[in-house]
């Protein structure tokens, strides 16, 4: 004989109720996926670029915190290093903040500036793979323009002339990098033009280390060895972790993961409290029959139990449209912020919600159904 | 007396009613927590502007907002201490270096803001009564709210700041902000210049000839804006001369760059709207749940005469009673929320009069939005059909 749904049937039973349940869970859902929406999107922006940074490893002072606090560190390093076997090319990358002049409104922006050498293949954007373009960039006082960039730059065409630092400078090509949480926009030269712009500073000092290893080489193992063979002052990362050694900066030490992580906390507890009002008022409805069923046999495990299950109901009846919601409204902030806020469903996210839903409603189910279990059938008959 | 029905209504089921005021509450809290972090990281960006002492700020054109490194000719700030009406010029200079944390030994950047110690350039009582041991050599001011990554915050601590030997010989308040994530120094102009005028090739070197804001203090009875404006005229073009208060100040400024230019507004107001609207569900589960338990006692009601205006009415009554109730509680969790975020972000959080009204007003509204929405149910009360089952 198939069993009695009870635990559906007692959700079922008052269509409004069950209704607004769902809206509830469907919004504590929601305001999840936007909290970690919003600190994912920041986060992905800090660190996007380094996925067009044509490195395995990577070269970085210890004291750098993120790519626009660098300290810089002497070049002969990544020369060092060049030395270890199993490493093809090593470049170095220049970084700093110049200021813009907008050529229509006169008005100057601090904008970043990226310096390499022209023969090193550093970036991995098209447009700067082009032989002409890369010519452009040789010639003096030439810079290459981030399309996103802030409008508030000003025209960003090729040809447009105007002011870096006070020092006159033609755009010659564009590209498509983002400059994350500590840019508004990015400038990509040469640099010998870096050297110009940013005089006095010289090139024997780099902001960062590219290595890029022959085929086949084993990143871990290299990294080991220049790890050893190189002094203290530089630390090597791959990839992945200099990516990740960034986004844990930008979450633990400024305010952005705190904030969300918070919100995330508060969304969940609240969520927490709308699973119990409905569980308990259920309870509290059917307070008799649940008595009855004791009653006539059924062991406290077998109420707990339905409670669990009208709880975990609700927690996937909740998530579905929380979910579908959450990415209306990620397109929806994507669109409103002109894109500069690219919020994107992560697997990880689905999953690591829907796991805090679970919990989330179990953990209501858990404190109301005290009240099931303790019903004793002789007081609510009496 | 009438019988105050929606009060006694909430009140039947204690624990119920505690669950209800719970909710409100949090719907409170979600409300004043994403609204808090909004109204945070844009007053954090002003409130050392609003600190310094004078009527009147220059700064250099390019000083787009507190983060960009220009400075300006100090000879602009005696030129405009020429003018009527000007009674003094103070020269505040800034610059990020790297501090040591003495704990951890790992570096992290923070502001220094230096300017001559006889000056009344920041006349908090805890920066004053610091005043002489700032014109020792190599002394500091540290901010007890600065991050916790800075280490310790507290008079007596030797460390190194810009590879150079600092001594903190005091402490004031001012907490953190874009410009300045992990926390500020404040030191002599005298000391700023043993730091920071010669540093290697690859960073600024200052000198007193530079300075990045400039203080006027105005003679009592002057009037500002004309001053401003005098002064715009007369100066040179490669300074900016703006008021400190009023809505085209340095302080709504420095505001509106950042209301402009992030998404901080977006994102937090996304989120206060969604608690809002959490808010509205929470009450109307409360008030819907309460309608369905008395429903016959409303059809009751209705039989004996009492139109559906009264029923609205105590509905209605309900839902201002738990907006009430259920605020006072939220509010005071969202204290300490504040309380708790402050400390460890180091950013300010200010619960003015303005803004707990301006909340109080959303729950009001969310409260009676749910109410409107549960009460139809109500006014469909038929006796006849309540009692037919």
């Amino acid at each position: 004989m198939k069993r009695v749904p009870l635990a559906w049937y007692n959700l079922r039973h008052d269509r409004t109720r069950l209704g607004v349940a769902i809206a509830g869970v469907t919004f504590a859902v929601l305001l999840m996926f936007m909290n970690l929406g919003f600190l994912g999107a920041l986060v992905d922006t800090t660190t996007n670029f380094y996925n067009q940074f044509n490195g395995d490893l990577f070269l970085l002072s210890p004291e750098s915190l993120e790519i626009s606090t660098t300290k810089a560190f002497p070049r002969e390093r990544l020369y060092q290093a060049a030395g270890i076997e199993g490493v093809e090319r090593v470049m170095p990358l220049y970084a700093e903040y110049a200021l813009w002049k907008n050529p229509e409104t006169g008005v100057s922006r601090a904008i970043f500036v990226y310096g390499f050498n022209p023969n090193d293949p550093v970036f991995l954007m098209p447009e700067l793979q082009e032989p002409d373009g890369l010519r452009a960039l040789r010639q003096p006082n030439t810079t290459f323009i981030d399309q996103r960039s802030r409008p508030e730059f000003g025209p960003q065409t090729i040809g447009l002339e105007t002011e870096a630092d006070r020092r006159q400078i033609t755009v010659v090509g564009q590209y498509s990098l983002g400059g994350g949480f500590a840019a508004d926009g990015t400038l990509i030269m040469s640099d010998q033009n870096f050297r110009r712009y940013f005089d006095p500073r010289p090139l024997e000092q780099i902001n960062l280390g590219l290595v890029l290893l022959e085929p086949g080489a084993n990143p871990q193992r290299i990294k080991a060895v220049i790890d050893r063979r190189l002094p203290t002052d530089v630390n090597v990362y791959t990839k992945a972790e200099v990516i990740q050694r960034e986004s844990i900066y930008w979450i633990r030490t400024t305010s952005i993961g705190f904030i969300f992580s918070l919100g995330v906390l508060v969304s969940f507890i609240v969520g927490t409290v709308i699973v119990y009002q409905i569980l308990y008022t259920d309870i509290q409805d059917h307070l008799r029959e649940y008595a009855t069923l004791k009653a006539i046999g059924y062991s406290s495990k077998y109420l707990f139990t339905v409670v669990l299950q009208e709880a975990v109901i609700l927690s996937l009846m909740g998530y579905v449209p929380g979910l579908i919601l959450a990415l209306g409204l990620y397109e929806l902030a994507l669109n409103a912020t002109a894109g500069t806020l690219p919020m994107k469903m992560t697997f990880f996210r689905v999953v690591f919600v829907l796991g805090l839903t679970i919990l989330m409603c179990s953990f209501s189910g858990l404190i109301s159904v005290r009240k099931a279990t303790t019903a004793d059938p002789a007081e609510v008959f009496a | 007396m009438r019988t105050p029905l929606a009060l006694l209504n909430l009140i039947h089921d204690r624990k119920k009613f505690l669950t209800s005021l719970a909710g409100v509450a949090f719907a409170v809290l979600l409300m004043f927590l994403f609204n808090g972090f909004k109204n945070a990281l844009y007053d954090s960006q002003t409130q050392l502007l609003e600190k310094f002492n004078g009527e009147i700020v220059i700064i250099n054109r390019l000083k787009e907002n507190m983060f960009v490194p220009r400075s300006f000719a100090r000879r602009r700030l005696y030129q405009a201490r020429a003018f009527d009406g000007v009674e003094a010029a103070f020269a505040v200079y800034t610059s990020d270096a790297r501090w040591k944390n003495p704990e951890t030994k790992q570096t992290r950047p923070v502001r220094v803001i230096a300017y001559n110690p006889s000056e009344p350039v920041l006349p908090t009582a805890d920066i004053l009564a610091h005043r002489d041991d700032l014109t020792m050599l190599n002394t500091a001011l540290i901010d007890r709210r600065a991050r916790a990554e800075v280490g310790p915050r507290e008079a007596g601590i030797i460390t190194e700041l810009a590879d150079r030997e600092i001594r903190i010989v005091g402490t004031f308040s001012l907490g953190t902000d874009f410009a300045a994530g992990n926390g500020n120094l404040i030191m002599s102009d005298q000391n700023f210049l043993r730091y920071f005028a010669f540093r290697g090739p690859e960073e600024d070197e200052r000198s007193f000839a530079t300075v990045d804001l400039g203080l006027l203090k105005v003679a009592p009875g002057t009037n500002v804006q004309q001053l401003v404006q005098t002064l715009r005229e007369q100066l040179p073009q490669d300074i900016l001369v703006l008021s400190k208060d009023g809505p085209d100040g340095f302080v709504m400024r420095e505001r509106q760059y950042w209301e402009e230019n992030t998404n901080i507004g977006f994102v937090f107001s996304l989120l206060t709207t969604m608690g809002f609207v959490v808010g509205i569900i929470l009450v109307y589960q409360i008030l819907y749940t309460d309608v369905a338990d008395h429903w016959s006692e409303y059809a009751t009601l209705k039989a004996m005469g009492y139109d559906n205006l009264f029923l609205f009415g105590v509905v209605m009554q309900e839902a201002i009673i738990l907006s009430v109730l259920g605020f006072i509680p939220g509010f005071l969790v969202s204290a300490m929320f504040y309380n708790l975020a402050a400390g460890v972000t180091g950013l300010i959080f200010r619960m003015t009069l303005e803004r707990v009204v301006s909340i109080y007003i959303m729950t009001f509204i969310m409260c009676l939005v749910s109410g409107a929405i549960a009460v139809r149910k109500v006014q469909a009360t038929d006796p006849a059909e309540v009692f037919g089952l």
